[in-house]
């Protein structure tokens, strides 16, 4: 059933901040979407403007078939997670569970049945009658859980729903809202501003900034091939480097026994300054004296003593490391080249002790396949200056400016 | 062994003071106000020698238990009011922005501020058979040039919820600034209304508020005095006239001490039977409550 | 999401209570009609004529000097009481020091009036200023403790230790470094004995004797036995005062810290 989800234009102003700009989304029916961001891009605005708590200025909200943009919150058939969980202190776990199927005037029978069932399924059975503050913080996040799906909503909002929880817990909760969601089916709607937490949980995201979204697609195809430098950024470490689109890429064609030149549409050379030409792949048709950034992943990078043989669309540049982390599975590289101090990632297929490995200071070559670069555009000096690194010191390890809501 | 009772001669050093003082005029008058129930009175307004039981008997004539009784309606009737006001105003202040939330603060606590003598006697100016009210109810209509506002029960009750509201809406507004409104949303969320979000979920957030603005409005009132005196008329008397009337025109002291222990016991109900409440929830959540 | 508009409704209602009275007050004793029935001519003929009666300004003096030297004393008597309460916490002593400083506050003040006037009957002392300073100490005392106590809430005592562990003796421990830190809490505490003790009514009038007359005592007998007009002008006066003292307390809170206001004090201290 497509269309079960649609924000259609949804905008929303505080005063001249835009939090929402224009937003159009459809989210399938049984799907985890994630609204995946730094704070402040808009994402928990959307999904208050869904839960009913935020009327947008502009757009409408369609939810099966339905529209409830104008509903109020009560009426709409959607339940919410809070961040802070939001459990009444006053009512027992039994009776937070409850309220929901109260509040409807459910049938008191249906009400103990649907309660007992759904306790189960969270294992708290035991805990029914504690208050909130007497029970963990993970249990506390299944009771909320349990409190919004015992009401079998339409789509079930999270709003950082982890946030509160230490990593280990964290990591176990991840685990059982996937299988939560597999059992009831429900679509979720997913907000986070941790990639980590998307990226394992969602089957597609949103990738939000300033209101608006960047990218939206499988978590592999925002990872993978990112649109823009911010979302490259924000997913995952990366190397950007700051160049200018050359010529596009000659192929060589043997036509009539002679060898003559046409262009390769597919992939463009790209000056960055102090580097031999860099190849890289050129999805999105960069004209010929563009500004870009090239995105690379440190794990993209092959990295030897040995200069690696040149084979078509293989770039090769030679640097020296400058430091060396050993993380047990992989190893992390700093190698200087010109002005830049990239970051390499080698995994360790192999026994590593049998070799002789690459230490400070050693001069090394770098080598990477056109198809792992990737050319942003530069859309203006202002856009540079609201990325989450800063690109033209590249290497800086580039982690998501993170911070709570 | 030396550092202990270093510290045991710095308790006593710092506590003495304070202690000896309210055991003396605090402690002892309260006893003395339970002793002299039961000593004679002298002719002269004095205390007289023995024991008797006279002031008790006096008592017992219909009219204190009517005069008590009044007194206790007049107070929950101005308890119940100035919850009922204070209740709305305490949500709307902690759902306000910040710098007309501390004007509302200041407006609030102003009266409190000025003296209580002057604010019953502008109710005397308003109320008064040519003041403003009156006159203005005349004009509408809704009271005939004969009809007395002043005098009576009505007046006192509403110049007892004006000078009691404060102390009502002070305690709401702080246990309604602590509460997590996005309660409020989750309620909405699962289903409630506005009103029943309010009822079953604001409500119980705010108890101890509301717990401790009825005992700040309720037992004041029990003691009310100067108002009744000053608005309110003879079938309007409160026990707090009955005895600023034995002490200063009767000069019956033993009276007035017989009366006033009847109040001090009429305040102490409320007081314990709170405290047995809340023993009752576990200690847990009597810390959490008192905010520690 | 659209708020009830009744809470709003409500709030200025209740600002409407709250100052129309007021308002018509001081409007009232601009009016030289002698009963505010009508509206005669705009005059400042009430407040000369206030100026003439010598007694309100004793009885102003009197309330001044019990105001002061009570704020005083209980000052230094309530923040030494609420330090013990914190120091030395839950021991029976201070169990019971807690419930004599506790219980004031919750008795009705025509109580403590009446008990007090036994007390000194029984004693044979003479009623006049010195008793109603006795009873302003003993009721102001419990005020400025509480409002203390609140704010030892949050005081580390291992400063203390510091102060001590870099060789402060107990007498400079306590001049530099404690009562530094807790003036704005004794500060607060005295503003709020200071008010109460200018604005008590009951307590005064049961222990005062001849010749003690303070203002809220004089105030009293005008409004039962005076002019009205009178008080009218006094009233303002005294709004006035209060006004003009609340408006520069605000700009001086302005100015420094965050204060917190005295009557939040009474909230804390009024949960049992």
């Amino acid at each position: 059933m497509s269309n079960f989800l649609h924000f259609e234009n949804v905008s929303k102003h505080y005063g001249e901040v835009k939090a929402v700009d224009q937003v159009t989304l459809t989210v399938e029916q049984g799907e985890i979407f994630s609204l995946l961001g730094p704070s402040g891009c808009g994402k928990t605005t959307l999904l208050r403007i869904l839960a009913g708590f935020e009327q947008p200025d502009s757009g409408r909200v369609i939810l099966g078939g339905k529209d409830v943009t104008d509903l109020p919150p009560y009426e709409r058939k959607v339940n919410t997670i809070f961040q802070s969980y939001a459990l009444f202190p006053h009512l027992s776990v039994w009776d937070n569970i409850a309220f929901g199927l109260k509040v409807a005037k459910r049938p008191r029978k249906e009400i103990n049945d649907a309660v007992e069932a759904i306790l189960a399924m969270i294992q708290m059975e035991d805990h029914a009658w504690k208050k909130p503050d007497q029970i963990s913080g993970g249990q506390k996040q299944r009771v909320a859980i349990a409190r919004a799906l015992v009401n079998k909503p339409q789509v079930l909002l999270l709003d950082e729903p982890l946030a509160a929880l230490d990593l280990k817990l964290r990591q176990r909760m991840l685990i059982e809202l996937d299988l939560i969601h597999d059992e009831v089916g429900i679509t979720f709607l997913y907000v986070t501003h941790d990639q980590g937490e998307a990226m394992s949980l969602s089957d597609r995201i949103a990738v939000m900034r300033d209101g608006k979204i960047e990218q939206l697609g499988t978590p592999a195809e925002i990872y993978e091939a990112p649109r823009t430098s911010f979302v490259a950024a924000f997913i995952g470490d990366t190397n950007f480097f700051d160049g200018v689109v050359a010529e596009p890429l000659e192929k060589g064609v043997v036509l009539d026994g002679m060898l003559s030149a046409a262009l390769d549409k597919d992939y463009s050379r790209l000056k960055v300054e102090d580097f031999p030409d860099v190849e890289c792949y050129n999805d999105k048709q960069i004209r010929q004296g563009e500004k870009v950034f090239l995105s690379v992943r440190p794990e993209k990078f092959r990295i030897s003593r040995e200069k690696p043989e040149a084979r078509p669309h293989l770039n090769i540049i030679q640097g020296m490391v400058e430091d060396v982390i050993y993380l047990g599975s992989q190893t992390k590289y700093w190698v200087r080249v010109a002005d830049y101090q990239i970051s390499v990632i080698r995994q360790h297929s192999r026994f590593l002790l049998d070799e002789e490995p690459i230490e400070w200071d050693e001069q090394v070559w770098l080598s990477w396949h056109a198809d792992d670069g990737f050319m942003m555009e530069k859309y203006s000096e202002q856009d540079e200056a609201l990325l989450p690194a800063p690109p033209d010191k590249v290497g800086d390890e580039v982690e998501p400016e993170v911070e709570a809501q | 062994m030396k550092t202990r009772a270093r510290t045991r001669w710095a308790e006593c050093f710092v506590t003495l003071p304070s202690l000896v003082w309210l055991g003396l005029l605090f402690l002892v008058p309260t006893v003395l106000v339970f002793a002299i129930t039961f000593k004679p009175a002298t002719p002269y307004g004095g205390i007289g020698e023995g024991w008797t039981l006279e002031t008790l008997r006096t008592l017992g004539n219909p009219n204190y238990p009517a005069i008590i009784w009044r007194t206790l309606r007049l107070s929950m009737l101005t308890t119940g009011a100035c919850i009922l006001l204070a209740t709305p105003m305490a949500y709307y202040m902690a759902r306000t922005g910040e710098v007309w939330r501390r004007w509302l603060l200041l407006l609030v606590v102003l009266p409190f501020w000025t003296s209580s003598l002057v604010r019953i006697f502008a109710w005397k100016v308003l109320l008064h058979p040519e003041g403003l009210v009156k006159q203005a109810l005349v004009a509408l209509g809704l009271a005939g040039p004969e009809t007395m506002l002043l005098y009576n029960e009505n007046a006192v009750l509403l110049v007892m919820v004006y000078t009691e509201l404060p102390f009502a809406i002070l305690p709401l507004y702080a246990a309604a600034d602590k509460f997590d409104f996005q309660l409020i949303e989750a309620a909405k969320d699962l289903g409630a209304t506005s009103f029943r979000a309010f009822r079953s979920i604001f409500l119980p957030g705010i108890r101890v508020g509301l717990l401790t603005a009825f005992l700040m409005v309720f037992i004041p009132s029990l003691g009310s005095y100067v108002i009744p005196d000053v608005v309110g008329g003879p079938t309007s008397e409160m026990v707090g006239n009955k005895i600023a009337q034995r002490t200063f025109v009767d000069r019956n002291l033993p009276h007035a001490a017989g009366l006033s222990a009847i109040l001090a016991l009429t305040v102490v109900a409320p007081l314990v039977a709170i405290t047995v409440l809340r023993r009752k929830t576990s200690p847990r959540d009597a810390l959490r409550e008192e905010g520690i | 999401m659209k708020p009830s508009r009744f809470p709003l409704v409500v709030t200025w209602a209740v600002l409407i209570f709250f100052y129309l009275p007021i308002v018509v007050l001081v409007v009232q004793s601009f009016n030289s009609a002698r009963f505010g029935g009508g509206w005669e001519s705009t005059s400042l003929k009430w407040y000369r004529q206030l100026l003439k009666e010598p007694s309100i300004w004793d009885a102003l003096m009197n309330t001044l000097i019990i105001a002061t030297t009570a704020t005083a004393a209980s000052m230094v008597l309530g923040t030494s009481a609420a330090f013990a309460l914190h120091r030395y916490g839950k021991s029976l002593l201070q169990r019971l020091h807690f419930s004599l400083i506790y219980t004031p506050l919750v008795l009705p003040e025509i109580l403590m009036g009446l008990s007090m006037l036994l007390f000194f009957v029984a004693i044979n002392v003479e009623l006049g200023l010195g008793t109603i300073f006795v009873a302003h100490v003993t009721f102001c005392l419990s005020y400025v403790a509480m409002t203390v106590l609140a704010r030892l809430q949050d005081f580390d005592f291992s400063v203390i230790e510091a102060a001590q562990d870099l060789g402060a003796g107990w007498w400079t421990t306590l001049w530099k470094v404690l009562v530094p830190i807790l003036a704005p809490g004794i500060l607060a505490g005295g503003l709020l004995a200071f008010t109460l003790s200018i604005d008590d009514f009951v307590i005064s009038f049961f222990v005062a004797g001849p010749g003690s007359t303070t203002l809220p005592i004089k105030i009293y007998s005008m409004i039962k036995y005076g002019s009205p007009p009178l008080i009218n002008a006094l009233s303002t006066l005294l709004l006035l005062v209060t006004f003009a003292s609340v408006a520069a307390s605000q700009h001086l809170a302005r100015k420094g810290e965050p204060r917190r206001d005295p009557s939040r004090a009474r909230i804390t201290m009024a949960q049992p």
